[in-house]
């Protein structure tokens, strides 16, 4: 039964989005799978080259980069969004897929949290 | 060094600052839970200095703990008896005390 | 009380939050929808909730004083919310 955790919100407003990585963290642990769809606003969580101390807060793009060793499953992005924000192919992390993330996509898993 | 001239720490031993940590202050933090550092245990202390300066979090729970462990130093040291005779009590909050790393998130 | 359903919609937004109308343009007839903390609010807005199927968690009436007995929603308690997320085949949290 996998759950699909959809991040739509900018990273550092608010923990609504931390709080999400932390539960996909916690299912992980569980060996339960998880993937993490980051969707409208929520693309802003890849940019590369965050450095987010001058604000007195962890790096997002940091946190997001143990994801694979605590065994979360996928991580995806999608594409219209992608494109609203300016962000191409190349600024994305490695292991980040892009994919069209309708309604369709999202109805596909047992279970779909949104953050915040 | 003493356990009174510390760097500041929170109510349950976890310094406030990561970086302020040393090898002098991490021994000080495990003589107080009557652990003597071997180099078993800096093997792990390294990992999680090294974990945390990559990922800028502290393993959130024991099983993580376990599992980035095992992903980096294989299964031989990433199971939880080894982990837990290293570090007892909770191994994950205890590691990440002595390796001057915040408090893992899901430890109860 | 509780009909078949196909997924469970777990709100707790209000009716002016985007997620509110995402999760209303997502839901269908055969879905069943749970209102949480703030999205019980939406039970004082008349006919924004069209003809779903609705719950609503007791506690999170009695805490915002919204009263439930004139309508054909489901005041359910958090043992009634266990089931209900059993009982569907797809849950999604809004």
């Amino acid at each position: 039964m996998e759950t699909l955790i959809v991040i739509d919100q900018a990273p550092y407003g608010s923990f609504a989005g931390r709080e999400a990585l932390d539960m996909a963290f916690s299912l992980a642990a569980f060996d339960q799978p998880a993937s993490l769809l980051f969707t409208g606003a929520g693309v802003h969580w890849l940019r590369k080259g965050q450095a987010p101390d001058s604000i007195h807060q962890k790096s997002v793009e940091k946190n997001l980069s143990a994801a694979p060793i605590f065994g979360i499953e996928q991580l995806l992005v999608d594409s219209a969004s992608c494109e609203r924000f300016g962000l191409t192919v190349d600024d994305l992390p490695d292991g980040i897929t892009l994919i069209d993330g309708n309604a369709d996509m999202i109805g596909r898993y047992q279970n779909v949290l949104f953050a915040g | 060094m003493t356990t009174s001239n510390l760097p500041a720490r929170n109510n349950e031993g976890f310094l406030e600052d990561a970086f302020a940590w040393s090898r002098e202050i991490a021994e000080v933090i495990a003589r107080e839970g009557d652990i003597e550092l071997s180099e078993k245990h800096w093997e792990i202390i390294r990992f999680l200095r090294e974990f945390y300066k990559q990922h800028e979090i502290s393993p959130p729970s024991n099983r993580l703990f376990v599992k980035a462990v095992r992903e980096a130093l294989g299964e031989e040291k990433g199971n939880s008896i080894y982990l837990m005779q290293l570090f007892p009590g909770t191994p994950a909050k205890t590691a990440c005390r002595i390796a001057g790393l915040p408090r893992p998130t899901n430890c109860l | 009380m509780m009909s078949d359903f196909h997924t469970l919609h777990i709100l707790n937004k209000t009716p002016d939050h985007p997620r509110f109308s995402e999760c209303l343009g997502m839901s269908s007839s055969d879905d069943a929808l749970l209102l949480t903390e703030n999205g019980v609010l939406a039970l004082t807005t008349s006919r924004v909730l069209g003809d779903r199927t609705v719950y609503a968690l007791k506690s999170d009436l009695t805490a915002r004083a919204i009263d439930t007995h004139q309508s054909n929603v489901g005041a359910i308690d958090y043992q009634g919310m266990v089931e209900l997320s059993l009982k569907a085949k797809r849950v999604i949290c809004w």
